[in-house]
Formats: structure tokens, C-alpha cells, sequence
């Protein structure tokens, strides 16, 4: 069978390991010396677990690699090269794949990143979160920003041309102005794509408990926020293709399309997900359950469901609209054999708010109605759910 | 039938807390009645909410058999009264059926509002009152302090009140002997017509109707028919019989002095009304026992489901509520921003809240509840006067000659340094002083006339955070007087929200009307528009607040592990949303009715 026939394929490997866990942070991961001993017992597993799973997928192509985490480089280039190998042994792996690590500017050197560029990895994405070295303290970040700026010289030296950087915005005592001017700041480096976050506050993270001692700027704050991103990253020539995510022409970040967009994914590791032949499952988020799963062939999975038609029409919206592309007619119509006119009123009514647009026949958010799109996306799900298949009203 | 002469009917009086059921099941151990092993708490309560808030609310009865220092075995017939102000009425019907009260007053805390309350009641029964003086055991105990304070307030002799600890069983024996040396028995003549007191009824679903009476006259026997007095309804007896603390005990007569049940295949309590009178059809009696009246209820509110869907179920559980209380009432009304409910009536604010509670407890469901309202009365300028318990029915103002509202006499018993605070509450509150007396040298009782309307929102609670809990409260109705009275409205969006609107003093609006509208900004979460949230007056707006147009509801992370997780989120938003209440375009959610309901809670 020819490659071009073949269905692509992205794989995700979760490695939960970080220097120290941040003050925010709610994914899985052991830091601060809870991860030692571990580490090699991690690799064991999950190169096991890329060997079971291979078989699983003969027809399948891998067009994108994601080593995500926690901090990848935290773990180190040698074990990300093993992984990697693994990945290659047990799939087809395309020539052109796109292949990221997370990275973190406290644990990168010029060694580690030449190895990995070599080793076939072209994409980074780096956690910046910040310019200013106050903030970047109170997060819990285990790195200031002069290091942000040696280890972004660093990437570019070894090689890379298609680096992602990461920022936070709502943060304790950040303004509109100082949100701007990081953001400003940061662009200096040129980076070909950027994501940008709201600070979330997650049940169960230090910040949770102090939260209200944070001096957490207020919603419609964090509104303004958003709003200059967007406008900064269009003046410099960044198109927005996500709620939370912009790039130059061509650069958008291939693997995390996937999750909006319906493509089928694997993933390896603790707390990993995976949407794959119709079901979506997930690892539970035990490392110690996971290593020992791995080696007596024993359960891993937390979580493990099959998604019924119904739900996929509902994902669609609830994915889609975080994204520039959007949602279209025809498209639905044919997927989901479901009325699209429900969710076109909805929209024209919002667009008239300057919430939504319709663009070249697709309807999409405006960056206002990415900023309530929880709201909106509760209408029409509420719409869909009101609405007969259309299949059965043709009977 | 047990000899008049070893009978003794008595009912226990106390404030609230001061221990009353507690010594009732000391009385119980100690006659045997019940293995301690058998008993749980506070048998006599034996509703979940009694026991949990610590108050009776139905009266209950029943029969002991107590061999005394003198070697004779007594029948003790124990009534237990409600002992809350809402109750009054029901109290009253409890204490005709007996010869003697027990007074419990707690050793430290003496004599409150409730205490003279329900000992006047009692004494204007006619009943020997019979002081105990209870949790001696409490460090702050002051006995000796305490009789001092019944004899000069009271007026009653209390020099050998028994001193017990109900809690730790201390001399109990000790009232049981007061018991049958100081309740007169009872007398009566078993053989003229029947004459009996009902003083409870409750449905029982394959009995019917056990009525709960005393018998004052003649004797009631299985298979005669019977008749009551005031509703005219006629059965025939189907069983009598004693309460053993156990459970019914059916026997062959009741004759008069005995207190007991008789069941007749009775379908709902509203035939058997406490205090009509029970008599024969054969040989009737000539007129009914003296006190009987039909309860009104005086506090009004909408109830609705908090899910529309749940009307019947809601129906249905108030038809079985009101198969037990004959003094709730219920309508449906239907409300633009709530939809189908009842407006239901109630004796008082915790007669409100206990039917409430039972509803979303035994009944499970979700409640909104509107504001409490008492009866208006609106003289019309063609003179035509209605009563209006709900906001809905309103008149215009300008179809309105006088209006006026129910005033009741309060009286309120604290320490003598919360004098001033009382006296400025009450003032708040629209009271006028009457008077005030030392009741000893340290408390002092206090005398307002007061609109009901005033008491009806949350006058107990501030009361007892303005005297430390110290404070007690006892009520009772007056007078209708004129009054200036107006309905305020509130507009989401330019919309009345009907179910919002309630009618109260002119002079309170414009804070009331400020207090709400924040209050309903606090509550109604930020819309993809703005709302406005007004308080008017006859289309006239005095107040405003805004709730500013949401600017941010987002997920700003959604990466492949997080799909699931995000997926439920909007779930959770989704399911919120639908227990809102939607009017026009304004989602409002049902804790935003209940904010405006504890607008002084602040």
C-alpha cells in the first residue's frame, strides 16, 4: 500500500518528571526528588508499552511526534533518543514528521539539543511563562529570564528553525501594560509560533489554597489581556489558528491540530491520552502502577471509553470552534447527519455581537467570542441536543 | 377503664431547650415503660426534624402506669405540647386536655419569654402548675436563684420544686410524685353523653385518621358512631385504645378522664380538627367543649419546584403533608418567572421552614421559595375590602382607599444590657414600646406592638445575635391597622419578575429596594449581554444595579488528555443552565431568589 493512502497517526509521550512541580501546574508529574529512582524504570515502560502498541497499527503512518510533559529535557536527551528509536522501530514514521519536545530553559545544553536535533527532532516548544524574574519566582519557576535568553540561543545554534515559545498571562499583580510589554519583549526573539495562556487556578495546586491572597487580576482584566495578545500578534505578522495559539504562515503546530480537529492519536505514559479506532483512553496517572502495569502486562488504562456518533457531533463543535478554521455546513451535515440551520442561527445572532464571523462559508469565532465560548458552545450543544438526525426525519 | 381517682392527665411546659423532652424520657425509664436499651432519644420527638432542631412540633401523648410511695399504681397520661409560638393554638387544645402542667426551667438560665408564655396558657386552662428545676448539673447552675424568680414572676409557689438533671436521671422519682400528689385527678361522668377533646390527629396509611383525644364526658366505645362537633363529619368507631410508649394499645372502652385514640376509617385530618369535640350521634352532647376555633394561617409564600418539571411531584407531596396538618393550606398559583407552584399558608415562619425542610428532605426535591408575606387588608376606593396574601393581587394604587397590615403584641425577655440593643432593633422594626419590666434584678421583659410583617423576616435571628442568644421572643396577634403600604417591583432587564415582587412599609423601600438589587447582582452570573437590575414603585425606578456583559468564560488549555475533562465541564455548565430559571433572555439561578429572602443577614 502506497504511504499517501495510508491514515496518519500522531503519538504523544508523556515523560512525568520536572526539577520542581510550579505553583499552578496540575498535570502529572513528580518533581522536587520524588521522581528519583524512577527514571529508568519510566523508560523501561513506555518503550514496552510503544512495542505492544506498534502492532496495533499497521496501516497507519506517523506524520507527528509530541514529547510533552512535565519537562522532557528534565529527563534528558539520552532517554528521549531511546524513546524515539522505539517510536521508529515499532512505526512508520514519516520522513517529513513533525517532532517536538516540551523543554524547559533551566534544562537544556548545547550537547543535549545538538543530539536531539540530530536524532531527527525539529520543533521546540519552550516554557517561558515570563520576562520578569519576580513572577517567574512566585510561580515557582525553576528558572530566571537571562536563562530564557541563553537557552533560546542555545535551540537556534543546535539547529532548530521552528521554535515555540510559551507565555502566562493573568498573573499575580500583572497589569494590561506589563502583560503587553513582556509580550513585546519576548516577540524580540522571533519566535515562529507562540502560545499564550490564561492563568488557570486548578483545584488541588498550591496556588488553589492562596489563590485569594494572590492578587489575581479579575476577569475582565484578563479580558483586556487577551484582547492586546491578539491585536500584538497580528500587528507582527502572527495568524491566530487557535483560542490560545498563534504562528507564521505554515508554522502551526501540526500535532495539536490533531486534538481540534478529529485526528486519531496514541498516547504513551502516565496520564496520557489516546484517540484512537473510535475509542478515547487514558493511562492512569500512576508512574509506580504504570512501571509495574508495564512489566506484568497488567492494567493500565484509567479510562476507556468509546465515543458514540452523537458525541463526536458534539466534540466537533466543542473543538472545532476553539480554532480559526471553524465549523461548515456541508462538513456536519455529512459527518453527523445532523441540521446545521439550529446552529447557524445561534451564530448569526452572536455575529452580530461581533462574537462570530462567517469566513469563505466557514463560521468561526471572533477573539471576543473565543473569550465566552464556553457560553456559546453550551448553546449549541444545547441546540444539537434539541435537534432530530436527519436521516431519520427523511424516512 | 382505669378509677378517676388514679388518673393524673399532665402535660410538661418549658422554653425551648430547657429540656423538656429529655425529662419526658427520664419519665418513661423510670416507670419501666421502656427498656433504655429500646429507646432512642427523645422518644416523644419522634420526627427526624424534632429531634435534629431540638423542638416538638405535634403534640403526642402517652400512658404510663407509675406504683407510687403510696403503693397504688396511677395511670400517668403524659401530653407533650409543641413549644413553639407558631403553635400557640395547638398548645392551648393540649394543656384543656390535662389537670396539671409540669414547669421545667433550666437551673441556669430561669425564666423566659416562652416559660411565661406557655405557663399562662396554662394557667388560664386552669391547670396546677408545677415547678422542676432542671441541669442542676450545669456549673452555672442556680437553683435556689431560679424558684425565687418563678414565685416573683410567676407567681407561682416553687420552694419544693424537685431540682433534677433529666440529662444525667438526678431525682426523677421526685416529679413523679409531685405528679400524683399535686395534678388533681380528673372528673367526669362516664355515663352522660360523650364529650371528648381532640388535641392531635395524624394519618396513618392503613388506619386513616388516629385522632388523639381526651375524654372529658360519657365513654367511647368500638362500633358507635360518632360525630364532630364543628365539621359535622360522622363515623363510625372502628377502634380505641391507649399510646404505650411502644406503640397503640387497643382496649374495649374510653370513658371519661382517659386520655386515648379512637381511629373510624377516616380519610384526612382536616375532619378532625384539634379542639373540635368528639360526641355521640345517638345520644349527641349539647354543646361542644369550650376554645375550639379554625387555625388561620398568617404567613404566606410561593413554592415552587426548582426543576419546572417537578410540579406534580411537588402536588403530591403536599397533598400527603396536608393529610398530617390541617393548618397548612396550599393553592396553585402560577408565576411568569417560575411557572406552576402553589402559594402555601403557614402558622408562622418555622411552620414555614419545617414544611419547607420536609418537602426537600422527605420528598426530595429542589425548592424556590418566595418572600413571606402576611394578609393585607385593602379597602378599595369603591369600598369594596379584600385580604391580599400575595404580591400578585396588589391593587393599584390608585384603586386603593386604606390599606392596613397585622400587628401583634411581642414580648421579649433578655439580660438587662441588651436593653438598648433590643429597643433599637425594635424601633427598626417599626415597633412601638408599650412598656418595660424588671423581672428581677438582672432581666428585664420588654413590651412593643409591631407590624407581623416585621417579625416575619428574620426578627428572631437578629434578635438572638443582638443579645448573644440571650434574647427569647413570644408573640401574639393583634389588630389590622392602617398602614402605608407599597409593592415593589423588580425588573431584570426591563422585565418584572413577578415572583420577586413582594409588598412592604413605604418608608423601607428604598433600602430594601438598594439591598436587592446588589444582592441580585451578587447572585445572577455575568450573561453574554448586559443586564440591568431595577427596583421600582408603581413604574417608578429607585433603584439600580448592573450586571456587566460576561467578558471571559473559557477553556484556554484543550490538549488530547484534556478532552475528556473539558467535555465534562461544558457538561456541568450545560446541566447548570438548565436548573436555571430563564426569563426573556436572563438566565437567573434559583440561589439568587433565596439571597433575596436573607437580605439581613448582613
Amino acid at each position: 500500500m502506497a504511504k499517501k493512502n495510508r491514515m496518519p497517526l500522531g503519538i504523544y509521550i508523556h515523560v512525568p518528571f520536572c526539577r520542581s512541580k510550579c505553583e499552578y501546574c496540575d498535570f502529572y508529574s513528580l518533581g522536587g526528588g520524588k521522581e528519583k529512582g524512577l527514571m529508568e524504570g519510566y523508560l523501561q515502560a513506555v518503550c514496552t508499552h510503544i512495542k505492544e502498541a506498534g502492532a496495533l497499527a499497521p496501516g497507519y503512518v506517523v506524520d507527528t511526534v509530541y514529547f510533552g510533559g512535565g519537562t522532557p529535557t528534565f529527563f534528558g536527551a539520552e532517554g528521549m533518543v531511546q524513546i524515539l528509536t522505539a517510536i521508529r522501530r515499532r512505526f512508520d514514521v514519516d520522513n517529513e514528521a513533525e517532532i517536538t519536545f516540551e523543554a524547559n530553559p533551566d534544562s537544556v545544553t548545547p550537547r543535549a539539543l545538538r543530539r536531539l536535533r540530530a536524532e531527527g527532532f525539529n520543533r521546540v516548544s519552550l516554557g517561558v511563562q515570563s520576562d520578569d524574574d519576580e513572577l517567574l519566582k512566585k510561580l515557582g519557576r525553576p528558572h530566571n529570564y537571562r536563562q530564557v535568553e541563553a537557552a533560546v540561543e542555545m535551540i537556534r545554534n543546535a539547529g532548530f528553525h521552528n521554535l515555540s515559545l510559551d507565555l502566562m498571562y493573568g498573573l499575580p499583580g500583572q497589569t494590561r501594560a506589563a502583560w503587553e510589554t513582556t509580550l513585546r519583549h519576548v516577540l524580540e526573539f522571533k519566535p515562529e509560533h507562540m502560545s499564550c495562556y490564561g492563568l488557570k487556578v486548578e483545584e488541588g495546586t498550591p496556588l488553589w489554597q492562596y489563590q485569594e491572597y494572590a492578587n489575581l487580576p479579575n476577569d475582565d482584566v484578563q479580558a483586556d489581556m487577551y484582547l492586546s495578545a491578539v491585536e500584538i500578534f497580528r500587528e507582527k505578522g502572527y495568524q491566530q489558528y487557535e483560542i490560545s495559539n498563534f504562528a507564521r504562515r505554515g508554522l502551526r503546530s501540526r500535532h495539536n491540530i490533531k486534538y481540534w480537529t478529529g485526528g486519531e492519536y496514541l498516547g504513551f505514559g502516565p496520564a496520557a491520552s489516546s484517540d484512537f479506532g473510535g475509542k478515547r483512553f487514558t493511562v492512569a496517572p500512576d508512574l509506580k502502577a504504570y512501571i509495574a502495569g508495564m512489566r506484568t502486562g497488567g492494567a493500565v488504562l484509567s479510562e476507556c471509553q468509546e465515543i458514540p456518533a452523537r458525541d463526536r457531533a458534539g466534540e466537533y463543535l466543542m473543538l472545532r470552534m476553539r480554532t480559526a478554521y471553524g465549523v461548515e455546513e456541508e462538513e456536519y451535515v455529512k459527518n453527523y447527519l445532523l441540521p446545521f440551520e439550529p446552529l447557524e442561527a445561534i451564530l448569526q445572532n452572536y455575529a452580530k455581537q461581533g462574537l462570530a464571523m462567517q469566513d469563505e462559508g466557514r463560521w468561526r469565532l471572533t477573539a471576543r467570542g473565543f473569550l465566552v465560548s464556553n457560553a456559546i458552545l453550551v448553546e449549541l450543544l444545547e441546540a444539537q441536543e434539541q435537534s432530530a438526525p436527519l436521516a431519520k426525519r427523511r424516512k | 377503664m382505669t378509677d378517676l381517682s388514679k388518673i393524673r392527665n399532665f402535660s410538661i411546659v418549658a422554653h425551648i431547650d430547657h429540656g423538656k423532652s429529655t425529662l419526658a424520657d427520664r419519665l418513661l425509664e423510670v416507670c419501666n415503660a421502656i427498656e433504655s436499651r429500646e429507646m432512642e432519644n427523645q422518644i416523644l420527638d419522634n420526627m427526624d426534624l424534632e429531634r435534629e432542631r431540638g423542638i416538638t412540633i405535634k403534640a403526642r401523648a402517652v400512658k404510663l402506669d407509675y406504683t407510687a410511695q403510696d403503693g397504688e399504681t396511677y395511670t400517668l397520661n403524659l401530653i407533650d405540647t409543641p413549644g413553639h409560638v407558631d403553635f400557640n393554638y395547638e398548645v392551648s387544645r393540649s394543656l384543656a386536655a390535662c389537670e396539671g402542667a409540669v414547669l421545667v426551667v433550666d437551673a441556669s438560665q430561669g425564666v423566659e419569654a416562652q416559660t411565661l408564655a406557655n405557663t399562662y396558657l396554662a394557667i388560664d386552662a386552669g391547670l396546677e402548675v408545677l415547678p422542676v428545676i432542671n441541669k442542676i448539673d450545669l456549673p452555672a447552675a442556680r437553683p435556689a436563684e431560679v424558684k425565687t424568680e418563678i414565685e416573683d414572676i410567676i407567681g407561682v409557689p416553687a420552694e419544693d420544686a424537685p431540682e433534677i438533671s433529666a440529662k444525667n436521671g438526678v431525682n426523677i422519682p421526685a416529679v413523679l410524685e409531685m405528679i400524683v400528689q399535686g395534678v388533681p385527678a380528673p372528673k367526669g361522668d362516664r355515663s352522660a353523653p360523650l364529650q371528648a377533646l381532640i388535641f392531635d390527629s395524624q394519618y396513618d396509611s392503613y388506619r386513616g385518621v388516629i385522632v388523639y383525644m381526651r375524654v372529658m364526658e360519657g365513654t367511647v366505645t368500638p362500633g358507635m358512631d360518632v360525630k364532630m362537633m364543628a365539621t359535622g363529619a360522622t363515623y363510625k368507631v372502628v377502634e380505641v385504645g391507649t399510646m404505650s410508649p411502644l406503640g397503640l394499645q387497643p382496649c374495649d372502652a374510653l370513658g371519661a378522664g382517659e386520655v386515648g385514640y379512637l381511629t373510624a376509617s377516616i380519610k384526612t385530618v382536616s375532619d378532625t380538627r384539634v379542639g373540635d369535640t368528639v360526641t355521640g350521634v345517638e345520644r349527641p352532647a349539647t354543646e361542644p367543649l369550650p376554645g375550639y376555633r379554625t387555625v388561620q394561617p398568617m404567613v404566606f409564600s410561593g413554592v415552587y419546584p426548582a426543576d419546572g418539571s417537578k410540579y406534580q411531584d411537588l402536588r403530591e407531596a403536599l397533598e400527603k403533608l396536608k393529610l398530617n396538618d390541617a393548618s397548612m393550606t396550599y393553592e396553585p398559583e402560577s408565576s411568569i418567572a417560575l411557572g406552576f407552584g402553589f402559594r402555601c399558608g403557614f402558622l408562622g415562619l418555622l411552620h414555614m421552614e419545617i414544611i419547607q425542610e420536609r418537602l426537600e428532605r422527605e420528598y426530595n426535591l429542589d425548592l424556590i421559595t418566595t418572600a413571606p408575606n402576611v394578609i393585607y387588608r385593602i379597602t378599595k376606593t369603591d369600598g369594596t375590602v379584600i385580604m391580599v396574601d400575595n404580591p400578585l393581587n396588589y391593587p393599584d394604587p390608585a384603586e386603593i382607599e386604606l390599606a392596613e397590615e397585622p400587628f401583634v403584641k411581642a414580648s421579649l425577655i433578655a439580660p438587662q444590657e441588651y436593653v438598648g440593643n433590643i429597643m433599637e432593633l425594635c424601633q427598626e422594626r417599626r415597633g412601638e414600646f408599650k412598656d418595660m419590666v424588671y423581672l428581677d434584678s438582672t432581666r428585664v421583659e420588654l413590651h412593643y406592638e409591631m407590624p407581623l410583617n416585621e417579625i416575619i423576616y428574620d426578627f428572631f435571628d437578629a434578635l438572638k445575635s443582638r443579645t448573644r442568644g440571650y434574647g427569647s421572643l413570644d408573640y401574639e396577634m393583634d389588630e389590622y391597622r392602617p398602614s402605608k403600604l407599597v409593592k415593589l417591583d423588580i425588573l431584570l432587564n426591563g422585565d418584572i419578575v413577578d415572583a420577586l415582587s413582594f409588598i412592604l412599609f413605604a418608608e423601607n423601600a428604598y433600602p430594601r429596594a438598594r439591598k436587592i438589587c446588589e444582592k441580585l447582582k451578587e447572585n445572577i452570573p455575568r450573561q453574554m449581554f448586559e443586564i440591568p437590575v431595577q427596583a421600582a414603585i408603581g413604574g417608578k425606578v429607585i433603584a439600580r444595579e448592573t450586571i456587566k456583559a460576561l467578558r471571559k468564560d473559557v477553556l484556554a488549555k484543550c490538549y488530547g488528555g484534556d478532552i475528556t475533562r473539558k467535555k465534562k465541564l461544558l457538561e456541568k455548565q450545560k446541566e447548570g443552565k438548565k436548573r436555571m430559571r430563564t426569563f426573556g433572555t436572563v438566565s437567573v439561578p434559583s440561589e439568587a431568589f433565596m439571597a433575596v429572602l436573607k437580605l439581613d443577614e448582613d
